[in-house]
């Protein structure tokens, strides 16, 4: 599967880069890591929870920076592996400043996966893995605008990342997207707006049981 | 006129499977039975580097953990269950079978590498996840025409390269008749895999009794009493220590012929380790990776004819994925070399084929075998001639059939079964006749299509014909018991899976006993009720155990009017069998009740004449010279959403020959059933591999089955009957029928539709987004 795409960062490429450099702003953004270690400079270690529709489990796996060229370029290694299969990937980051004073990154990739994950996890991957990354990036954009803000008024960062909850709603609302492009799945898109409006239903019950 | 045999008779177990009171494996539960769950390898080709399975075998409820390294001398790779056809000279195959579990290096994607035993298969497959294991993932072979390039990676490291076989045919003089060809019409054309996705997933259960030193296995097998012969010796067995049952089985399709896949070997060899029962029921996921698939070839064919459509010759050059291993020989790619000249008369054909290795799952028979491959290429190759020569389509194939006084006809290719093929018997043009007369071709063509099309409607025609070669040796048997109660029961070897054999095999035994088909109480695939024969396969039920089961009714037939000659006192060309009596035909009154005379062939006093043997009972085999060939003609109307690319078949005609009918409903049955198969692999069912090999669509949702909405709304059926000459009964093959020449219809139908210049259709399994892209890449 190949992963190719840009995204426009509201602050100068330093920022960035050093935000892209933080294990921890990094694990904040993409919903479901459990852990993201730094075993040294360039080697990251860690446990992510994914669910790619019916697939679900836990992924352990390591990231390796390499080629890195401070503040413009890296390339990202991945690898991780669960009960329900691996990925393998590798990925490029290109940071480029913008007279504007923002920062465009360029990213293109190429993932491999295996085992469960792409029997039948594969119709899915496409789009939760493109809304996964989108949403993590906007987290840090977020984070990124919340450090420049802290630093300028010198208080300390407060940025909460979406939850579990807020993230499998937005990754629902992609799928739906997606499916909403070809009339012949009309039925699908029912289908998920129906079962969204039972867990929202759901959620309403259990809360005042509660 | 026959009373049973040819009649419409419902079927006798159809209560028992409507009622849910038919017993399948997976309904077995035996006390203190245990499961299994298998750790299988999430890559398609790896070095397995270390395997630690310590944690879960402390896992509690855990019983056992095995991996290659605890079998011993009992790993070893399964058997070839079908030889090299060394009768073709020069022929190169390279015997490389499955191993039971991976010891050095993993093959292909959910290979086994290890088995837990556990109290539930919930603790089984928990456990799966506290082994640990290291693969060193190397590059896969996922592309066939890749597989045979130099410095391919090797499935095999022991070898040269990937190739396992290698087979050169030749009939006539190819290249001299090309030479006098007014055209050559080559073309690439590329069939790709499905799955068998039988309703029933496989299961074995296995149980060891050590008081009596007895192993009982229930398996979803087509094939017993091979597999019990077989376990008997890898496991150091007599073979009567040893029973295997095939119960009621949710479809069979070829995968469940004698396998020896690597759960069927390792789940009695636990159950008699640990002296409890075993069971292990395959998932769907496991289906998809863990059960043999087929088709997968690629074609360089052409046809040499003269200027009036004649066809001078035909070659074929072809690769044939065999997946990882090859335990099945070569049944499938010869089986397409003695179908891809079809019903016609091809007086030079060359064929050559070369087999190759890749990261798949093993490639062994699904239903059609290699047939709707040779099909597929032939009648390509028909249309491209016609097209080529400004011919119909039909006028074509006219010109070209084997006419009827030309049997028995020499078709010049070794076959399956090591044998020249020959046809047995035929009348294709009567066939061809019938099938443009039912769907209405003139017409269609000349009135219906311009009026749709002006209409907006995208409407095409297809016609196919193929051949069905069947009812192949060795050889089947019967043994037929007359009871006291004047019921009568039948035990032969092959297995069922759908087939109806109890009530048109139990027709057979009616029609000669005279009895009323539902007092034939039929037993198939118990080894300890018959454990002489082969398997149902190829197909040949109706062919080689039908006239088994016919040669032990006569002779039954002939103790009874002996024995009721004697009683009756009346000669036996007098005697005759109707509603379970023996009458004097012109005295009805005087009679004998076959239960009488099943009481007096086993007196309990007395003495009886030197000889004599007691019961109305009587064993007898039956093997043909060589296999029997069915055949058919198709015809099909499609209507092609221009926007969706959405195919609907309108009208399905088929008119077919499989010699004698049994049994109407159920070969038309038969029929239905190969149709929706032959549908999918039209245009729905192709396992979609990636280029590490790993399987991107191993489920329900993303594999698609045709559902009945896919089905045409009605199927036209016409038998024709021309029995074969070689067996008693006249019968031919019908199980592989409708799933044959399916892809060669839909897709000329279907072009045929789109009337777009330049559109050639020349691959299956098609989709709507293939056939998209084919026309956009024909608009170009």
């Amino acid at each position: 599967m190949k992963i190719e795409g840009e995204y426009l960062f509201a602050g100068p490429r330093q920022a960035v880069w050093e935000l892209l450099s933080d294990p921890e702003a990094l694990a904040a953004a993409l919903p479901g890591t459990k852990r993201l270690n730094k075993l040294s400079a360039t080697e990251y270690e860690g446990e992510m929870e994914v669910r790619i529709g019916p697939v679900g489990g836990s992924f352990t796996g390591k990231v390796i920076r390499s080629n890195e060229i401070p503040p413009e370029s890296c390339t990202l290694t991945v690898e991780g592996r669960g009960a329900q299969g691996f990925a393998k990937g590798t990925g490029h980051i290109q940071l480029s400043e913008q007279a504007d004073g923002t920062t465009l990154m360029k990213y293109t990739g190429d993932v491999q996966i295996g085992g469960k994950l792409a029997g039948v996890g594969q119709r899915m991957i496409d789009t939760v893995s493109k809304s996964l990354l989108k949403q993590a990036l906007e987290t840090l954009n977020q984070t990124l605008q919340a450090r420049l803000a802290a630093a300028t008024e010198g208080r300390a960062v407060e940025t909460a990342p979406p939850s579990q909850a807020e993230f499998a709603t937005a990754v629902a609302k992609d799928v739906l997207k997606t499916a909403a492009a070809s009339p012949k799945s009309r039925w699908l898109v029912i289908a998920i707006g129906l079962v969204i409006a039972f867990v929202v239903i759901g959620l309403v019950l259990s809360r005042l049981g509660g | 006129m026959n009373k049973y045999i040819g009649q419409k008779i419902k079927r006798n177990e159809d209560p028992r499977l409507l009622t849910g009171q038919a017993m399948f494996v997976d309904d077995l539960d035996l006390p203190g039975m245990l499961h299994v769950a298998f750790l299988r390898s999430d890559y398609a080709h790896a070095r397995l580097n270390r395997l630690d399975v310590s944690a879960a075998r402390r896992r509690p409820g855990v019983v056992a953990v095995y991996t290659a390294e605890d079998l011993g001398d009992y790993w070893r790779p399964g058997p070839l269950n079908v030889p090299a056809p060394h009768a073709i000279k020069g022929t190169i195959f390279h015997r490389r079978t499955q191993v039971p579990l991976v010891k050095d290096k993993v093959r292909y994607l959910g290979e086994p590498i290890a088995m837990v035993i556990a109290e539930s298969r919930y603790l089984a497959e928990d456990a799966l996840t506290d082994i640990v294991v290291e693969l060193d993932p190397l590059e896969a072979v996922a592309d066939l025409e890749k597989a045979l390039a130099p410095g391919a990676p090797l499935v095999h490291d022991d070898l040269d390269s990937n190739l396992a076989a290698h087979v050169v045919q030749e009939k006539g003089n190819y290249a001299e008749a090309r030479q006098r060809a007014d055209v050559v019409v080559r073309r690439r054309i590329v069939v790709d895999r499905g799955a068998a996705a039988a309703m029933e997933n496989r299961g074995i259960v296995a149980s060891w009794d050590a008081r009596s030193q007895h192993l009982t296995v229930w398996d979803t097998t087509q094939a017993p009493i091979p597999i019990r012969n077989g376990l008997a010796g890898m496991l150091g067995l007599s073979e009567h220590q040893v029973r295997v049952i095939a119960p009621f089985i949710g479809g069979g399709f070829g995968p469940k012929i004698m396998m020896f896949m690597p759960e069927e070997i390792l789940i009695p060899w636990v159950a008699i380790r640990l002296k409890r029962p075993i069971k292990w029921i395959e998932d769907r996921r496991e289906n998809f990776l863990a059960t043999s698939q087929e088709r997968g070839q690629v074609h360089e064919a052409e046809i040499a004819l003269t200027r009036d459509g004649k066809i001078l010759g035909i070659k074929d050059v072809f690769l044939h994925d065999t997946g990882a291993y090859n335990p099945y020989g070569l049944t499938v790619p010869l089986n397409t070399q003695t179908h891809t000249t079809g019903p016609y008369d091809v007086p030079n054909h060359y064929t050559e084929f070369k087999v190759a290795f890749t990261n798949k799952m093993y490639v062994t028979p699904v239903r059609g075998a290699g047939r709707p491959q040779g099909v597929f290429v032939l009648e390509r190759l028909m249309d491209a001639a016609a097209k080529e020569l400004g011919l119909d389509p039909v006028e074509i194939r006219r010109r070209n059939l084997i006419p009827p006084d030309a049997f028995p006809y020499q078709q010049g290719i070794i076959g399956q079964d090591f044998i020249w093929q020959s046809y047995d018997s035929g009348n294709y043009p009567a066939l061809l006749n019938k099938a443009v007369t039912a769907i209405g071709y003139e017409r269609f063509v000349k009135e219906e299509q311009p009026r749709l099309r002006a209409a907006g409607k995208r409407v095409g025609i297809g016609l196919a014909c193929f051949i069905e070669s069947c009812g192949v040796g060795p050889y089947e048997g019967a043994r037929i018991t007359v009871e006291a109660s004047g019921k009568v029961t039948l035990a032969t070897g092959v297995g069922t899976q759908g087939q109806g054999h109890f009530t048109s095999l139990a027709q057979i035994v009616a029609e000669q006993l005279g009895v009323d088909v539902r007092d034939v109480h039929v037993i198939t695939g118990d080894t300890a009720e018959f454990h002489w024969g082969t398997g149902t396969f190829a197909s040949r039920g109706a062919v080689v155990a039908g006239n088994a089961v016919h040669a032990a009714a006569s002779r039954v037939r002939s103790k009874i009017l002996k024995l009721a000659s004697q009683l009756l006192e009346t000669p036996e060309e007098e005697l005759e069998l109707s509603n379970g009596q023996v009458r004097v035909a012109d005295i009805p009154a005087r009679s004998i009740s076959l239960g009488e005379l099943a009481i007096r062939a086993n007196p309990m006093r007395g003495s009886v004449e030197p000889g004599t043997e007691p019961g109305l009972e009587a064993t007898d085999y039956f093997g043909p010279k060589y296999g029997a060939t069915a055949s058919g003609v198709v015809a099909m109307i499609v209507e092609v959403d221009p926007e969706t690319m959405l195919v609907e078949i309108k009208r399905l005609v088929v008119a077919h020959d499989c010699g004698t009918l049994l049994n109407p409903l159920i070969v038309d049955g038969q029929i239905h059933g190969g149709l929706s198969m032959g549908i999918g692999n039209a245009f729905y069912e192709q396992l979609i591999y990636d280029e590490n090999a790993q399987l991107l669509n191993a489920s329900l949702m993303d594999y698609l089955l045709p559902r009945s909405t896919d089905m045409p709304p009605d199927i036209e059926i016409i038998h024709q009957e021309t029995p074969s000459p070689l067996n008693p009964l006249g019968t031919k093959g019908v199980g592989e029928a409708g799933a044959i020449p399916i892809p060669a219809v839909f897709v000329q139908a279907v072009e045929n539709a789109l009337a777009e210049p330049g559109l050639e259709i020349l691959e299956t399994p098609l989709s709507p987004n293939r056939l998209f892209e084919l026309v956009q890449a024909a608009r170009r």
